[in-house]
């Protein structure tokens, strides 16, 4: 069964159309990766998936809901963790985690109890008394996710949740999210970096100026640009000749598939380790001197670059 | 039950919010002071002046009896004690005014006692010097309690009997001053007048209550620009439950400061605001619910905080200068003094002098109803005017 289906969804702030009809859809348990450069048009669809605001047109569903027809009849089932804190700063972990459980209408001892659950899951039971506004950049983002959770949602959405955080404070929000997948909440989740996607989700659409641009899965994904791996030479510059180089180079590998840069020269290919020694040895032949090497498996960002000519963080 | 919750969660935001909190306290303390140093040698004053006797200059243009039941039963003889009643032709009375000679005088116009009688109100000329609020408003309460409680059908049947050997007039005015209701009219009576400083302590009350209700909804307005807004919106959270929330939020911070002020004014200065303390009590919520209703309604018109801002500013400003916080209601025509009642402050001070004045909890059930009702009233439309706003988006 679909858990959420986005089908040609546009949306306009005044002239500038920052969705332009996006299509796809999360089945139940799975978890979906938005991925897409600043200003792409993520949160602008994630807020409409939520009824934030409505679409200019297009049609949402979650389960046998109409979102813009019904969206409260939605929100119940899902929680959001939105790309800001929100969260009242000067009252503390709990307080706000039991307010905001008493928005969703949670009471009482079964309150009490989602909270402990929820402190525990985002790993500040120990803080849970002091004030928001004394925590770190991550720790407020796991409170940010620990008032999305409380009410037990099907469907948890959260748009770029680790943006500006130590790497500490990342892993856990990412091994977090990761559990609470397996145990079977159904993600949607947003963010620039491919790293996070690619750990989390099976599935990733990307995301550019407003289009759906690719989407499938991390191999499938990987498909589209042939499935080639990135050999990096980096290389000693004052050593070396580069106009050498290049002519040595192209005698054993297409001119499309070499990149030669100040202090690196890679080379695209499907099979990096039949040709990694006749590489390295073409190299150091032209009197270059080579000072590390390393092998990229492709990866989103190779992807992204190959679909838009872009780097996913210029 | 959300309502609570969220109503709960402001006043620990303001409690929590050092700035917030100070001016929420600090304020009316200070005000208090500054009454209290501009009033306190008044209170003082007023005392002597319910002791010393003032004198009332009088032009008496009527033909009728009842100016002479006014003048020589009510101010010359039932307030001997407070006023001497002498009489002056018209433009003697301005001059001697004028020239600070005499502080107050009316003129009663010639047809003053058909007026009465038919009903038509009373026709009564105030004169003063500036500054004499509290004599003025001795003797505008007694010349407005007199043509209240003169028992029109009484005369109106004595006249209509046929004329009796000695009673060539038709109105016999040795009886009529025995008559209980001529009582009423004096200052020891029920009413008693109210001074300057219980005036400005209740008009400035209001005026800052007013204030804070726009300070209130400025907040809310920003917050509808705050990420924590729309988080709400995601919850189970109804438009109903959102608004009630912040008028309870907003009630309870007035509530707070009008207990602030009164109290503090009544410990600190001893300003009276009247025997019936449940009159009080109940009024003030009344007032509390019209303005927050007002704010609230305010609130769910207008979208970006600086134009509220600039907006709520004047609004008060007129509010207050029309409602009575800024010149004494007492110069206002009569007409402009009902119209001001549409105003939650104007109604409230009106209600708080009366009360100053001994009104009785019942005599202000009517503007007690008016107030709540009125709240709501805006409460409803600001409710249907943020549902609308989101079907139509929705649409
Ligand atoms: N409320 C708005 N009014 C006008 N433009 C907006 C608004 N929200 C977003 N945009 C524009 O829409 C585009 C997409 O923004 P957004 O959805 O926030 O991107 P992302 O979340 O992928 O960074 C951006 O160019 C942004 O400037
Ligand atoms: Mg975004």
């Amino acid at each position: 069964m679909n858990m959420l289906t986005v089908q040609d969804l546009r949306k306009s702030f005044g002239n500038m159309e920052a969705v332009k009809g996006v299509n796809f859809s999360v089945e139940k348990g799975e978890s979906y990766g938005l991925l897409g450069p600043n200003g792409a048009g993520k949160s602008t669809t994630i807020n409409m998936i939520t009824g934030l605001f409505p679409p200019t047109s297009g049609e949402i569903q979650i389960k046998d809901i109409n979102v813009i027809k019904n969206p409260k009849q939605a929100q119940k089932w899902i929680g959001v963790v939105p790309q800001e804190i929100a969260l009242y700063q000067s009252m503390s972990a709990r307080e706000n985690l039991k307010f905001w459980g008493r928005m969703y209408d949670l009471s009482g001892s079964e309150l009490e109890k989602s909270v402990d659950q929820v402190l525990e899951i985002i790993g500040l039971t120990e803080r849970a008394k002091d004030k928001v506004e004394t925590f770190s950049g991550g720790m407020k983002r796991r409170v940010n996710i620990g008032a999305a959770i409380l009410h037990k949602p099907e469907l948890l959405i959260m748009d770029e949740p680790t943006v500006g955080i130590d790497p500490q404070s990342r892993n856990h929000i990412l091994e977090t999210v990761k559990r609470l997948n397996g145990e079977g909440m159904t993600i949607i989740y947003t963010s620039h970096y491919m790293e996070e996607v690619e750990y989390l989700c099976e599935r990733i659409g990307i995301v550019d100026h407003g289009q759906l641009i690719a989407s499938g899965t991390l191999s499938e994904l990987r498909e589209t640009i042939g499935d080639h791996s990135k050999i990096i030479l980096s290389i000693d510059k004052d050593s070396s000749n580069l106009d050498g180089l290049a002519q040595s180079l192209t005698s054993l590998f297409s001119e499309k598939d070499i990149q030669i840069q100040d202090h690196q020269v890679m080379v695209f290919h499907k099979e990096p380790q039949l040709i990694l020694t006749d590489f390295i040895q073409s190299v150091a032949k032209s009197g270059t001197k080579i000072t590390s090497v390393d092998i990229v498996e492709p990866n989103l960002e190779s992807v992204f670059l190959h679909l838009t000519g872009r780097k996913l963080r210029d | 039950m959300k309502f609570l919750w969220l109503a709960l969660k402001d006043l620990i935001l303001v409690a929590r919010d050092k700035k917030a909190f100070l001016t929420l306290i600090m304020m009316p303390l200070l005000l208090i002071a500054i009454l209290g140093s501009a009033f306190g040698n008044m209170m003082k004053e007023d005392e002597e002046v319910s002791i010393k006797k003032f004198t009332l200059g009088v032009v008496n243009l009527d033909q009728g009896q009842l100016s002479k039941v006014l003048t020589e039963e009510v101010f010359s003889k039932n307030l001997s004690k407070q006023i001497a009643v002498k009489y002056y032709q018209e433009n003697e009375l301005n001059k001697k005014i004028q020239d600070h000679e005499l502080e107050i005088g009316i003129v009663i116009d010639k047809d003053f006692s058909q007026s009465l009688m038919s009903g038509k109100g009373t026709k009564v000329q105030l004169i003063t010097v500036p500054d004499t609020v509290i004599k003025a408003t001795i003797v505008q309460n007694v010349i407005e309690q007199f043509s209240r409680s003169v028992p029109i059908e009484a005369f109106v049947s004595q006249m209509s009997q046929p004329v009796q050997a000695g009673n060539p007039g038709g109105i016999d005015i040795e009886s009529y001053g025995k008559k209980p209701l001529i009582n009423e009219t004096t200052i020891d009576a029920k009413t008693k007048p109210v001074s300057s400083f219980q005036y400005y302590a209740a008009a400035m009350g209001v005026m800052f209550l007013l204030m804070t209700v726009v300070q209130g909804v400025s907040t809310m307005i920003l917050e509808k620009e705050q990420d924590v807004f729309n988080r709400l919106l995601l919850t189970n959270l109804t438009y109903a439950n959102y608004l009630l929330g912040k008028m309870l939020g907003l009630m309870v911070i007035c509530l707070t400061q009008a207990f602030i002020i009164i109290v503090g004014t009544n410990l600190l200065f001893g300003v009276d605001w009247g025997p019936s303390v449940s009159g009080i009590i109940v009024m003030t919520f009344a007032f509390v619910v019209n303005a927050s209703g007002l704010g609230v309604l305010a609130g769910s018109f207008i979208k970006t905080e600086k134009s509220f801002s600039v907006a709520g500013m004047f609004g008060t400003q007129i509010m207050a200068a029309l409602g009575g916080s800024m010149v004494p209601l007492y110069v206002f025509p009569d007409w402009a003094i009902y119209v001001t009642k549409f105003f939650p402050n104007g109604l409230a001070l009106q209600t708080y002098l009366d009360l100053m004045s001994g009104a009785a909890f019942s005599k202000i059930l009517p503007s007690i109803g008016a107030s709540v009702g009125l709240g709501l009233f805006f409460f409803a439309i600001g409710l249907m005017r943020l549902s609308l706003e989101r079907r139509g988006k929705y649409a």
